[in-house]
């Protein structure tokens, strides 16, 4: 064969540069991730006991303490946002996957859409114009409604695909049996697409029990054990942000134990979402 | 009538995990003829038009043993782009580029391989090749055009441009006609025959009468074995296995 | 008996209809009001600073002096700076797993690890970063001999790339490997080495895909808010380098928001809000129509 081989060597060379480059790119990424998970878990693990779980934070100047008040106002807070969001959510779900015809529902969609890139930020500042300026004060209430907005778009999203996937046949054959389309979706339809729904539930409530922004100006935080939440309550992220800024030492191990609890949290609920779905 | 061998294929075994899919193959090209290779589906015919350029090495898990000689080269052995560059392929669904237009599809393989070329030469290759396939006339006043509006036959004879600008050896066609039409197969059909004086052609085809119409030899796999090569005449006429027999009388397909 | 039971199901039926579809308007009613909001609550601003409010580099709220230019200047800052950073790594993977990788099991791993960087809150990137990044950034300062902030630009933008890397990934993993199989063996068949085939076929192929997928991945950068607050330093000055403090739209928003107490300082914030909402929601359509195009293509 007649081909000038030191080209071919060159490009061969090129090549190999090429994907090992890539490669090195791509895992480079570990090391990173690597980086924070150790910080976290190094700094977090030793105060991430007992304590963390049945405590209030330890006063400036004294060791100790745990982060009861923000464990428990995270809970709440994200247990209104998600007795709002999923139920409302499936039923626009529902309506963006079976009510094509419909004349808004081009306009729906796009407004769920809509609703899923706005910054986190806004949804704090929407929440604090609703519900903070005319009752004159912070509540976990006004925290739940802005986390339930933006996990709706979610939850509608998760039930419109799980939905699509859904052969008509079954439909039909509801339908033969005499069902009516109430009982057809509840009993046949919306329970053959739980584990979808599921999955995109447990993604939404992940990503909302990280979020801080839309807390700042509405649940606020709270220096005290809470459990009203039509007053200013505390949350993990919330602690984590405050405590970080905070010059005191004990205060970041506080911090540092919230964020790998958190983490484990968040994280577990994204690794089941995915099994669910498998 | 004596023929020079242009690719010989030696005891050529090519196997998926445990399946065999090529048994022990021998078989030689001849230089300057179309040969066709035919057979029912699933048994091993375009595993063989593929391993002949290498292209089975995009999926490791093909298993492959034995020898396939070009001139003292063992196409096995040898570096798979130089191997790519001597031995062309066109494959059975039209696939110009869709990000190039006419004349750099044309150009495609120098333009992949990095080689530099003047503005001279590349009209002169452009000019040549499209001439070749029947192409110049119908194309040459968008030739900066994208290729996506031509016809499926006009951008399967674009595709047999671009292999042939390479200047290959060998033209290998898995299946060219399977996904055109009978005016535009017929094009083709031609285009075959005028191109084998310059190039060698080895082609796969699930058409009997296109087997017929176009080929010089014949070969018919069943189940990754040879069963029978000869001329297209004699395969066509006085078969000597009972199942090319049954296969060119469409007993099974 | 028979036909009451028919009744009651009957109006069920009608009602969960009516339901469905009031779910449709209220999310209509939703949006409607959330820009209302916005923009109600802007009004003080829009109506007292007008437009200079977006050209004036002035923000004091001590002495009533609003403009947004050092935010938007420190946003687009932080943001292309963040993008520049994450390209090479965003587009490595995307090639890698979806042109090389047809392992599963490395594929797995690298998919993994986007997850990973996806799932960590963002206001754990900003503590993070201003626990172990920033220090590291102070002693760079340093050693440079300039003032040693560590806080600012440099340290937002290196936490911003990370965590956007996850979103134009996901986008180009998909469009590269749905260049077709044909196209990439035809460039194989001609003698091209991988390098060339996704240089010369595979990269122009998804080129819109690609610029989608980091067009929005440049979306999330801009909106982000938590991680940039804590890492940027907080100053209200136009950025003169990457080693400056600085205040971006979402974070200058973040930190003055819940002492604001001066009417006209919380309608300027919420019109920050607004400009941030439209520049994302910019973004974000963009994004999606180059994409939708895309599919519909292929």
């Amino acid at each position: 064969m007649k081909l000038n081989k030191t080209n071919l060597e060159k490009r061969l060379l090129k090549n190999k540069i090429f994907y090992e480059t890539i490669k090195i790119f791509s895992y480079a990424l570990l090391i990173p991730l690597a980086l924070i998970l150790f910080y976290i878990i190094k700094n977090g693990i030793a105060y991430l006991n007992l304590d963390f779980f049945i405590k209030m934070p330890a006063p400036v100047g004294e060791t100790g303490g745990g982060a009861l008040s923000a464990i428990i106002g995270s809970f709440l807070i994200v247990g209104l946002s998600g007795l709002i969001a999923i139920p409302l959510g499936m039923l626009i779900g529902v309506f963006l996957a079976e009510f094509k015809e419909h004349k808004i529902n081009n306009l729906t969609r796009l407004a769920v859409e809509t609703l899923q890139g706005i910054p986190s930020i806004i949804y704090g500042i929407v929440a604090y114009a609703w519900f903070v300026m005319p009752f004159g004060k912070f509540s976990g209430i006004s925290a739940s409604i802005a986390l339930a907005l933006m996990m709706l778009p979610m939850v509608a999203k998760a039930t419109e695909e799980s939905l699509k996937m859904i052969p008509y046949t079954l439909k039909e054959a509801s339908y033969a049996l005499g069902a009516n389309y109430y009982t057809t979706i509840k009993k046949v339809i919306l329970p053959s697409c739980q584990k979808g729904i599921t999955s995109g539930v447990l993604i939404g409530i992940s990503r909302i029990l990280g979020e801080t922004a839309p807390l700042l100006f509405t649940a606020f935080g709270n220096a005290f054990l809470n459990f009203n939440m039509a007053k200013p309550i505390n949350a993990l992220p919330l602690l984590i942000y405050n405590y970080a800024s905070s010059p005191y030492q004990e205060w970041h191990q506080i911090a540092w134990a919230s964020s790998l609890f958190l983490i484990i949290i968040v994280l577990g609920l994204s690794i089941i979402s995915k099994n669910v779905i498998k | 009538m004596t023929n020079e061998t242009i690719l010989s294929i030696e005891k050529l075994n090519i196997s998926v995990k445990k399946n065999k899919i090529i048994k022990n193959l021998s078989l030689s090209f001849y230089k300057n003829k179309v040969t066709a290779i035919m057979g029912p589906s699933g048994c091993g015919k375009t595993t063989l038009i593929r391993s002949l350029n290498r292209m089975h090495d995009l999926d490791k898990s093909f298993k492959v043993k034995g020898n396939i000689s070009f001139g003292n080269t063992n196409l096995l052995k040898a570096d798979p782009i130089l191997v790519r560059q001597q031995i062309g392929m066109v494959f059975q669904r039209p696939n110009p580029f869709p990000n190039m237009s006419i004349y750099e599809n044309v150009l495609a393989g120098y333009i992949l391989n990095g080689i530099k070329l003047s503005k001279e030469e590349k009209d002169n290759i452009v000019d040549i090749n499209l001439k070749k396939v029947g192409l110049y006339d119908e194309v040459s006043d968008n030739i900066h055009r994208k290729g996506s509006h031509l016809s499926g036959g006009q951008q399967q004879r674009l595709c047999i441009a671009r292999t042939l600008a390479m200047k290959p050896k060998v033209l290998l066609l898995d299946e060219p006609t399977s996904a055109l039409d009978p005016k535009a197969t017929t094009r083709i059909e031609n285009l075959i025959n005028e191109l084998k004086n310059e190039v060698s052609i080895i082609m796969v085809t699930h058409n009997i009468e296109q087997a017929s119409r176009v080929s010089d030899y014949t070969a018919f796999l069943y189940l990754g074995d040879l069963i029978e090569y000869d001329t297209t005449e004699t395969i066509f006429t006085v078969p000597k296995d009972k199942r090319t027999e049954e296969y060119l009388s469409r007993k099974y397909g | 008996m028979k036909i009451m039971i028919n009744l009651t199901t009957h109006k069920k039926n009608q009602l969960f209809i009516k339901t469905l579809k009031g779910a449709g308007y209220l999310t209509l009613i939703i949006l409607t009001l959330f820009l209302f909001t916005l923009i109600f609550n802007s009004f003080l601003s829009l109506k007292t600073i007008s437009l200079s409010f977006l050209f004036n580099t002035n923000w004091q709220p001590n002495t009533g002096n609003f403009g947004a230019a050092p935010f938007i200047i420190g946003t687009l800052f932080t943001s292309i700076l963040a993008l520049l950073i994450s390209i090479p790594f965003s587009l490595s993977i995307s090639i890698y797993i979806g042109y090389f990788l047809k392992n599963k099991k490395r594929k797995n791993t690298l998919e993994t690890l986007m997850d990973l960087l996806a799932g960590i809150p963002s206001v754990i990137y900003g503590f993070w970063g201003l626990m172990v990044l920033v220090p590291i950034i102070i002693k760079l300062q340093t050693t440079l001999g300039i003032i040693p902030y560590g806080v600012g630009i440099l340290a937002a933008s290196l936490i911003l790339s990370l965590m956007i890397i996850p979103y134009s990934v996901t986008l180009g993993k998909d469009v590269i490997n749905l260049v077709p199989t044909d196209l990439v063996e035809a460039a194989i068949g001609l003698g091209a080495t991988p390098y060339e085939v996704i240089k010369h076929i595979a990269i122009p192929y998804s080129l819109s895909g690609l610029f989608a997928g980091h067009l929005m991945a440049f979306g999330r950068a801009i909106s982000e808010t938590m991680a940039v607050t804590m890492v940027i330093g907080n100053r209200n000055f136009i950025p003169k380098s990457i080693m400056d403090p600085a205040n971006t739209l979402a974070s200058v928003i973040a930190n003055e928001f819940g002492e604001a107490s001066a009417p006209l300082h919380i309608s300027s914030l919420i019109e920050l809000g607004l400009i941030l909402l439209i520049i994302t929601t910019i973004i974000n359509i963009i994004g999606k129509i180059i994409v939708k195009a895309y599919t519909i293509e292929t």
